[in-house]
């Protein structure tokens, strides 16, 4: 009898060969490009260029705790501490090329798009230029209007068309505009089904066990234009819904989903265990972050506009005043009872914006809300006693405002 | 004929001390509204073109806790003292504030700012990172033209063509006489001292252009002929953002280094570089921008920094750079390894220094920077 | 004669040479700058000389309180007067590992005992003996105990903050989580050899590596500063006497000079 896989064990596959993968066409001499995490892969996609993220991979070294080995490397070089910790450790690893958490090969290319901050510019610029090799950069201009002026989607689509001419140059092969509406369709409908899977925990209790969504965003990421991944969230969808349709909760059964939050900002990959046990120590589930939202890219095929704009829609990229209106829907559409913040050392665009917003949601929701200081990948920023004292203080909050409701 | 250098000197030098007292004069004499202009490259031909006075705005050592309410700690003290300045009341003389989206922390600034000063105008705007492309030219174009009308509504006069030329004249004529001066100046160390050097390149951000640029033209005539060099003198090279606090400076003096070029954001960046005048205006402005390489803050596709500052240390024959390192600025931050590698494969000593304008104290600092001078002449130069 | 005088942020040290560079006196005393040590550090090391004030021909000062001391001759930064002492003592050095109460810093010598590059910590105290003194207040020890009470350790605690304010609550959380006392001091041992060692990478590293400065009197904190660098690492005989060496070495070089 055929074993069902879950889609636990199937996102573990893809990933494993999404890695080999790449390392094989490296062996084999086919180019392999080092991109953003939400940069317009359709066009790598179309093109059969191999590509891997250097994001993620740090964020995988981060929580197999290699980090330090490839920060002290790159302090070596000069990068100073306050830099970005993902770009510190992929600085070292284009250097040192093996780490215990997974492989991936040298870039022939470099790939990237500014819509998540402008630190990568500075970062990418780095690696083209140590390994002299070329760099596409996509300039999303930032959105201090509410939304995506024409003016920009003109120059983002310019954008494309260069970068296609670009990767024309590079290969030496023809664009092939069929198979590009088809990735297009692809991918816009893989990020629909990892949105679908993402808000079935909206549900109370939510059938989701919201720190799933940190492993996921690796296959998000890496396979936004396959079917393969379209494949996956599917399969986690339906398995979600089962669990929905059963009532069952994120944990094992009869464990009580007490409080639900929203993270703001990226995991502390090198803490995900400490800090996922110790929510779920108060029974505290993190129903939802700003992930979902932020692989959401989704557009008409072959409408290079709505592809312009669906790219600078990530929220980083867009004003306060947004920042405020999503995390508030966010409450509501998730029933949060509290938000944890992530003050990460490594980005400061993230970081500079949330004291306001954490203000302005408050005043919106009246949900409480606590600040904690960390970092994605770097162990040293960060404290697990202080993590847990902030999160005891949250939870004394929840708790006097449930009494509130109840009294009232 | 020294005395008048001394009193045009004094002039300017003190404007960049109280850039706040010298804005509001400008703005009582001259009748004129002023404009806030914030790092690195702002369109002031467009403020100036539209009658108004840009203003330069980085910072400063101001001390306080105003701009907590909205940044961490780990941000970089010029946005973090610009902040705290807005929220004091210091810029409320000001018709309008630019802010460019250069680096993560300004586009977050200018979000806050929206927030925190809702009687301010703020004009934010992006520059492009693909700046020598069609689209990114294009795109900063479109931007320029964008700005340009809200600074028509600000100052309530229509910017025309020939207004813009004729400030992008001034401009380039700033620009070209300032690219003189560094390099006349050279020869005076004494009285040039680095202090003196950058307050009165910094000067340029508080003063009518054109006053300012007749200021510079006059320092230039009244200098007498050069004395011979003090032998002991270390000519040096800065680059980053800022070279400030002015106390770093004076360490700098007091150990007998001499600046003799820079490439730091907010003086020779401004006018190293010059378009070609016979352009359309807006394309002249977006030339310039596509020209200007080596900076931290714009795309750099070949990352040109450590070879061009390779040349200047040969055309001035500096012995070392220092790298003014503005603590928490990471377009600087993700350049020196790059150019550290460069200049040690160069032969060329360099010396990191973190810097804030707000310093609680110098010793670091001072141990840093005289170990350099004694390590200097043991090179044999 | 020729006085050398170190004035650090928490000791202050002199010594004097005779003409032949011969040390003829010296003394310290753990209190630094902004006190009145400096006067009599000197006053120790002039009666262990048996010489009156009035002998001293030229005096140079060192260290973080060099500024504050005016009665020198001249003032040279700890960076060259390290450097000078130890290739003094120990010619085949080059590299010199300072740790002091403030500030920690990796000198590199070329052959003749010059200064080719240094490298100092950053801003943060992580790398720096102030970090070794929290840290003994949080274990309740005498900080000359904390290398004997490391020592017993087995297995180090990972101590991962870069900042002392983080790490001292991390050290309390521990020791709250039922660590051993002494697995905790190794661990505070082994996050200062990790910081130094990443100071280290910034440089080029050459044997023979010298360690000075107060905390070289640590030898657990050296053995593990050996251990992280995989380099062995002398010591000279008077580790934190090499400021004050250079310096009185540098006021015989000047005598000399006029």
């Amino acid at each position: 009898m055929e074993e069902v896989k879950t889609s636990k064990q199937m996102l573990g596959e893809l990933l494993d060969k999404h890695y080999s993968d790449a390392l094989e066409a490296k062996k084999n001499g086919q180019l392999v490009a080092w991109a953003t995490s939400i940069s317009p892969q359709e066009l790598l996609t179309t093109m059969g260029i191999h590509t891997v993220y250097p994001e993620n991979h740090a964020a995988a070294i981060g929580a197999r705790k290699c980090a330090p080995e490839f920060i002290s490397h790159s302090k070596g070089n000069g990068y100073s501490v306050d830099i970005c910790s993902y770009a510190r450790v992929n600085l070292a690893y284009m250097e040192l090329l093996h780490s215990e958490a997974g492989d991936i090969p040298k870039p022939d290319l470099i790939f990237c798009c500014n819509n998540i901050c402008n630190t990568v510019i500075k970062w990418y610029e780095n690696i083209a230029k140590e390994l002299n090799i070329p760099m596409i950069v996509f300039d999303l201009p930032f959105n201090h209007e509410y939304e995506v002026s024409k003016q920009d989607v003109r120059y983002i689509k310019g954008q494309f068309l260069e970068a296609i001419q670009k990767l024309e140059e590079i290969t030496g092969r023809k664009f092939d505009y069929d198979k590009f509406g088809e990735v297009m369709k692809i991918s816009s409908e893989t990020s629909v089904w990892w949105k679908k899977a993402a808000m079935k925990a909206m549900t109370k209790p939510s059938p989701l066990n919201g720190f799933d969504l940190f492993n996921y965003m690796a296959t998000i990421v890496c396979m936004r234009g396959t079917t393969e991944g379209m494949d996956l969230f599917k399969l986690w969808y339906e398995q979600l819904c089962e669990k929905e349709a059963k009532g069952l909760g994120p944990w094992k059964p009869g464990e009580e989903e007490k409080y639900r939050v929203m993270w703001d900002g990226i995991a502390c990959w090198p803490y995900l265990g400490p800090t996922y046990k110790t929510l779920r120590k108060y029974g505290i589930n993190m129903v939802t972050s700003t992930y979902p939202d932020s692989w959401y890219i989704v557009y008409e095929q072959n409408d290079l506009d709505g592809m312009a704009r669906a790219y600078s829609s990530n929220y980083v990229n867009r004003n306060l005043d947004f920042g405020v209106d999503n995390i508030t829907k966010l409450v509501k559409d998730y029933q949060l009872d509290g938000i944890v913040y992530h003050s990460n050392r490594s980005c400061k665009l993230m970081d500079f914006r949330q004291f306001e917003v954490q203000r302005r949601v408050e005043a919106n929701t009246g949900v409480p809300s606590v600040i904690f200081d960390g970092d994605q990948t770097d162990p040293s920023a960060f404290s697990l006693a202080q993590f847990e004292t902030r999160i005891q203080a949250l939870v004394e909050m929840m708790e006097k405002r449930k009494q509130m409701a109840g009294e009232k | 004929m020294m005395e008048t250098t001394q009193e045009l000197i004094q002039e300017l030098t003190k404007i960049a001390e109280a850039p706040g007292a010298a804005v509001l004069d400008a703005i009582k004499s001259t009748g004129k509204k002023a404009v806030g202009c914030f790092p690195i490259y702002a369109p002031e031909e467009l403020v100036y073109a539209a009658g108004m006075l840009p203003v330069g705005m980085w910072g400063g050592n101001t001390k306080g806790n105003l701009a907590g309410k909205y940044l961490q700690i780990f941000c970089c003290s010029v946005m973090k003292a610009n902040t705290e300045q807005a929220l004091r009341g210091d810029y409320d003389g000001l018709s309008a504030v630019i802010i460019t989206a250069y680096c993560d922390t300004l586009k977050c600034l200018m979000e806050n700012w929206k927030a925190a000063l809702p009687g301010m105008k703020i004009l934010p705007m992006v520059y492009a990172q693909n700046r020598k492309t069609a689209s990114g030219r294009q795109y900063m174009k479109e931007e320029f033209l964008r700005i340009g009308k809200e600074l028509e509504k600000v100052g309530g006069t229509e910017i025309t063509d020939q207004a813009l030329k004729a400030a992008l004249d001034i401009y380039d004529d700033y620009r070209s006489v300032m690219q003189k001066f560094i390099v006349k100046i050279r020869k005076y160390p004494a009285v040039f001292t680095p202090r003196v050097r950058h307050l009165l390149i910094k000067a340029a951000y508080f003063m009518d252009k054109k006053d300012y640029t007749e200021k510079i033209r006059q320092i230039l005539s009244s200098l007498p002929a050069p004395e011979p060099l003090p032998a002991s003198r270390h000519p040096i090279i800065l680059t980053g953002l800022i070279g400030e606090p002015v106390e770093f400076l004076d360490l700098l003096q007091e150990n007998d280094f001499s600046v003799v070029a820079d490439d730091l954001a907010q003086e020779s960046r401004q006018f190293r570089t010059i378009a070609d005048r016979n352009l359309p205006p807006l394309d002249r402005m977006v030339e310039r921008i596509a020209l200007q390489d080596g900076c931290a803050f714009l795309y750099d596709e070949k990352k040109t920094r450590g070879a061009m500052l390779i040349d200047m240390v040969k055309q001035t024959e500096a012995q070392a750079v220092i790298y003014c390192q503005m603590k928490f600025c990471d377009p600087e931050e993700f350049d020196y390894p790059i150019v550290k590698k460069e200049l040690a494969q160069a032969g060329i000593p360099m010396l990191y220094v973190e810097l804030e304008q707000q310093m609680d104290s110098m010793e670091q600092l001072r141990t840093r920077i005289q170990t350099l001078a004694e390590i200097l002449p043991t090179r044999g130069r | 004669m020729y006085l050398g005088v170190d004035i650090g942020s928490s000791s202050s040290k002199a010594v004097i040479l005779n003409q032949d560079a011969k040390k003829i006196g010296e003394a310290i005393l753990n209190i630094g700058t902004g006190s009145n040590g400096p006067q009599e550090v000197i006053g120790q090391a002039l009666f262990q000389a048996g010489l009156q004030r009035e002998a001293i021909r030229r005096t140079v000062v060192t260290g973080y309180g060099r500024m504050t001391f005016t009665s020198a001759d001249r003032q040279i930064t700890e960076i060259s007067c390290h450097a000078k002492g130890v290739h003094f003592v120990m010619p085949n050095a080059r590299t010199v590992i300072d740790i002091g109460g403030q500030d920690a810093k990796v000198i590199c010598l070329d052959q003749s005992g010059n200064v080719g590059n240094f490298i100092m910590n950053e801003k943060c105290a992580a790398g720096t003996g102030r970090f070794l003194e929290v840290m003994a207040r949080v274990l309740n020890c005498k900080l000359e105990d904390l290398s004997g009470l490391a020592d017993r350790g087995d297995n180090g605690v990972t101590i991962s903050s870069t900042c002392t304010v983080f790490a001292e609550s991390e050290v309390i959380s521990q020791l709250s989580m039922g660590q051993r006392i002494e697995d905790v001091a190794l661990g505070a041992h082994c996050s200062i050899a990790q910081r130094i060692v990443g100071l280290c990478n910034r440089v080029n590293i050459v044997p023979e590596v010298v360690i000075t400065g107060g905390v070289a009197l640590n030898r657990n904190a050296v053995h593990c500063i050996s251990e992280e660098l995989k380099l062995p690492i002398s010591r000279p005989d008077d580790p934190q006497g090499m400021g004050a060496l250079g310096a009185a070495l540098y006021a015989l070089e000047f005598d000399k000079e006029r």
